[in-house]
């Protein structure tokens, strides 16, 4: 009987090898075929193929938020209004026009007359007021972008839609930008998220193919109301890291690499001249957080002498190769009210002035500051340990501080940090929406920093924040946002460091890579020569 | 005999109960110490109001005491139902995702575990029967060099010559995304492929196997030429050796029936083996973009989506489980000295 088995198990191993040496040989004969040669670059012209390393997460506005997601929804969807493309002027989109009252409490929009969903059913004020109750009902990660704002909205008629607000907002327009506010297709469940939905809604592309973690496939929508895509098809791989993602490049796999390759990657892909690398503005900034409540950094001398001894151009060169630009101030350089506030007050890598800073809050050489800097190794890319190291290089330059250097990771340090654990922490931050309120109010409004753990409390900030919420006239709440630039460069809660540039790297022949400030890539400016 | 072999197999079959039980029970509050929740990491740097974040929580069953937390996925478990992830997209099930990563690491497994196999036993006789020579030492030497490889330096080797110098060969993931007219059925690409009748997707799935199966595979080939040569050395100086020699018995034969007493315990490492294969597809997932259960393991554990983890971790116990239960099997029925 064994003998049998045995003889069984033998068959079974020479069928196995057999098919498997047939599969190896049969799969590389075939890869020598022009038909299915991996590169994809010899796909048509109406397809082109983008690699990312980040996630979409969920299909459903009304639940999605992390920004390659968004991505992905404005590509399948719009809003009332939207970013005029490559800037940060917002134009007409779902809306053709709008009205405000005097203290910018009720918004009315009149839409236009001949939208349609990607299946061809008309889009009226119905799927509007439906879309933004549904994100009020669901109650998902990003609603208080809604739920903090809307008190209300109603349909007038079958194009008129009116917000009414719970206070005076004046970059509301900017808010309605954002996912939470896209009219969604009639197919979405009242009160369900629907995380795998490729119903979407009216934008230039519509889902015909969705693969969680591998694949995404879009292609143009028959009845958009506006320019037609330049490229019919755009197909995203999903890398799990940039490595691969390269190699995928360089072997002709995909045609456009986005987000993200390494600072590494970019500088060679540079180098060898074989591809294109656009360089675009980010409003992705980086920065210190300084721990307001504990020893020693409660202290503001110290503080501010840590904020006089970074040197942002040699983080920029040494630790990411030129791929950012120093920051001076939580507001990114190019946004209206932005002021080199940081520079203007300390310089930069102010090794004398630290030291004066310090011997004033009673540090010395022989008595040194000791603070420990903490980092998360893989969320910001690899990059983050050298950050540290080059951040604790410059510190002790002053010869009067000790650095210490711990890491957790992303789930322990988000923990740590909102409970105000750590002393000094490097974060990073995305806008939600494209407005100086949103890189102010969150890190200095004292009832709305806790998830930064800095601490951070001062009144005049808070009351200047409040009013410029309020103000509908621009250069009204430029002037507030300045006076809370001069007080952040003063209490330094915060030290910026640099802002990021986001690199798009493609094939020789794609062309039409136009990329605003609100970072959001829109594939149907996209075409192959 | 067959009776004793049936209480064989079902004892073998419940004991992989408890083995889950405390697997589980381990990984529910190893989890569970380490800081940080779920939501949080989502949530992350972004503004959500402190209601928000409690609202979520709550949604996540994450408010409930530990015990309450332990014992309900207890019970959706002993009723199949592995809960659902807690990190975006909340509430979609855990299932749903092993569904679609599995079938990937379980095509992956069977062609590295093949070419690990056939390299090991190929490279192990040749050790064997060429003893003592130059052939043996470099049959030796390969052991150890592929038994000590990196995975993702000599895949990003192999993805980078094949791939990038040759363009023979794709670097990553599972199939040629432009090739629309494919849908998976049962998550194993080659057998959907026949089954559709849809070539050149086979074409495109076996073309994408290769390099990941070869990395694994080459790998663990290294245990298997080790142990096949000295166990076949070991039996060819046995005296039934001698004996068939002397009777005038061909080499080949000689060798053939040494083989089969040689194989038993390469049988044991082959179950061994495949707890390993799926502890090594996660480096080689990650190299190869292979979109399997080692990758979503990762990308879950950086986000502590406890539901994701659990359910993943207990559906790979079970496989090890099932394997080692099938090795065993096959090992008692190969070697009539193990008693059942």
């Amino acid at each position: 009987m064994s003998r049998s088995k045995l003889g069984l198990l033998v068959v079974f191993l020479v069928v196995f090898s057999v098919v498997a040496s047939g599969c190896i040989s049969g799969g590389g004969s075939s890869s020598t075929s022009p038909s299915s040669t991996p590169t994809a670059t010899g796909s048509e012209k109406d397809t082109i193929i983008i690699g990312v390393t980040d996630k979409v997460t969920d299909l459903d506005p009304a639940n999605a938020y992390d920004f390659y997601t968004w991505e992905v929804l404005n590509n399948v969807m719009e809003g009332l209004v939207k970013y005029k493309p490559g800037t940060l002027e917002i134009e007409p989109a779902l809306a053709e026009s709008w009205e405000v009252n005097n203290d910018s409490t009720v918004w009315t929009f009149h839409l236009r007359k001949d939208l349609k969903f990607d299946d061809g059913t008309p889009l009226t004020a119905k799927d509007v007021v439906r879309s933004i109750n549904r994100v009020m009902t669901i109650k998902g990660d990003p609603s208080w972008l809604v739920t903090s704002f809307v008190e209300k909205v109603e349909a007038k008629d079958d194009y008129t839609v009116v917000f009414y607000l719970k206070h005076p907002t004046a970059y509301f327009l900017a808010l309605l930008t954002t996912p939470p506010y896209f009219p969604v297709s009639p197919k979405y469940d009242n009160d369900k998220i629907d995380s795998d939905a490729t119903y979407g809604g009216v934008g230039p592309y519509k889902i015909v193919k969705w693969v969680r973690d591998q694949e995404l496939v879009l292609e143009a929508n028959p009845y958009y109301y506006g320019e037609k895509p330049k490229t019919k098809k755009i197909i995203i791989k999903f890398y799990n890291d940039a490595s691969t993602m390269r190699l995928a490049l360089q072997n002709g796999e995909i045609d456009v690499a986005w987000r993200t390759l390494r600072p590494t990657d970019i500088k060679s892909l540079k180098e060898s001249g074989k591809f294109n690398v656009i360089e675009v503005p980010g409003g992705f900034i980086r920065y210190v957080c300084l721990n307001t409540k504990i020893d020693p950094t409660k202290e503001v001398k110290v503080r501010q002498a840590l904020a006089a001894a970074v040197d942002r151009n040699e983080i920029s060169k040494i630790v990411y190769q030129g791929t950012v630009e120093p920051l001076y101030s939580l507001i990114p350089n190019g946004m209206w009210s932005h002021l080199d506030v940081f520079k203007e007050k300390y310089g930069d890598g102010n090794i004398e002035l630290a030291k004066k800073l310090l011997s004033e809050a009673g540090y010395s050489e022989s008595n040194p500051l000791k603070i420990t800097l903490w980092y998360t190794p893989t969320h910001y890319g690899d990059t983050e340990a050298s950050l540290a190291q080059v951040l604790k290089s410059e510190w002790e330059k002053t010869g009067m501080i000790k650095v210490t250097i711990k890491s957790a990771e992303w789930n322990t340090y988000t923990d740590y940090a909102r409970k105000g654990q750590m002393m000094v922490y490097l974060l990073g931050w995305y806008p939600d929406y494209l407005d100086p309120d949103d890189y102010t109010t969150p890190f200095l409004d004292s009832e709305a920093n806790s998830w930064a753990g800095t601490g951070y409390e001062n009144e005049q900030v808070n009351e200047l924040l409040r009013k410029a919420q309020t103000i509908t006239d621009q250069n009204e709440r430029a002037k507030l946002y300045e006076q809370v630039q001069q007080i952040l460069a003063q209490d330094v809660p915060y030290i910026p460091l640099v802002q990021g540039k986001l690199f798009v790297v493609t094939q020789k022949n794609v062309k039409g890579v136009v990329i605003g400030p609100d970072m959001i890539f829109r594939y149907s400016t996209l075409y192959k020569e | 005999m067959a009776r004793g072999l049936g209480r064989y197999i079902l004892i073998r079959a419940l004991m992989i109960i408890p083995m889950i039980l405390i697997l589980y029970t381990i990984v529910f509050f190893f989890l569970r110490i380490l800081p940080g929740n779920p939501i949080l990491a989502v949530v992350g740097t972004k503004n959500i109001p402190p209601e928000q974040l409690k609202h979520l929580e709550h949604l996540a069953g994450l408010d409930k005491p530990l015990y309450v937390q332990y014992f309900d996925y207890l019970w959706k478990m002993l009723h199949g139902d592995l809960g659902v992830t807690l990190a975006s997209p909340m509430g979609k099930p855990v299932s749903s995702y092993i569904a679609l990563r599995l079938p990937a690491t379980i095509e992956l497994t069977i062609f590295a575990f093949t070419v690990s196999v056939l390299l090991g036993i190929a490279t192990g006789v040749l050790g064997a029967v060429k003893k003592g020579t130059k052939t043996d030492t470099t049959m030796r030497v390969y052991s150890i060099v592929a038994y000590t490889l990196f995975i993702p330096w000599f895949g990003m080797m192999l993805q980078y010559l094949f791939g990038v110098k040759l363009h023979w060969l794709p670097t990553s993931g599972r199939i040629d995304p432009s090739i629309t007219s494919f849908h998976p059925i049962t998550g194993l690409y080659i057998l959907d492929s026949i089954i559709q009748g849809n070539w050149t997707a086979l074409g495109s799935v076996l073309e994408h196997l290769i390099l990941p199966s070869l990395t694994l595979g080459i790998v663990l080939s290294g245990a298997y030429t080790r142990l096949v040569r000295n166990n076949l050395v070991d039996v060819l100086s046995q005296d039934f050796v001698r004996a068939y020699k002397a009777r005038g018995v061909p080499d080949r034969k000689v060798l053939l029936y040494a083989l089969k007493n040689a194989f038993i315990p390469v049988v044991t490492l082959m179950g061994l083996q495949f707890a390993i294969l799926l502890g090594g597809a996660v480096l080689t997932e990650t190299t190869f973009n292979w979109p399997g259960m080692g990758t979503f393991i990762m990308d879950r554990i950086s986000y502590r989506d406890y539901n994701s983890i659990q359910g993943a971790v207990i559906v790979f116990a079970f496989f090890v489980g099932v394997i080692s239960l099938i090795v065993d099997v096959i090992y008692a029925l190969l070697d009539p000295r193990v008693e059942y």
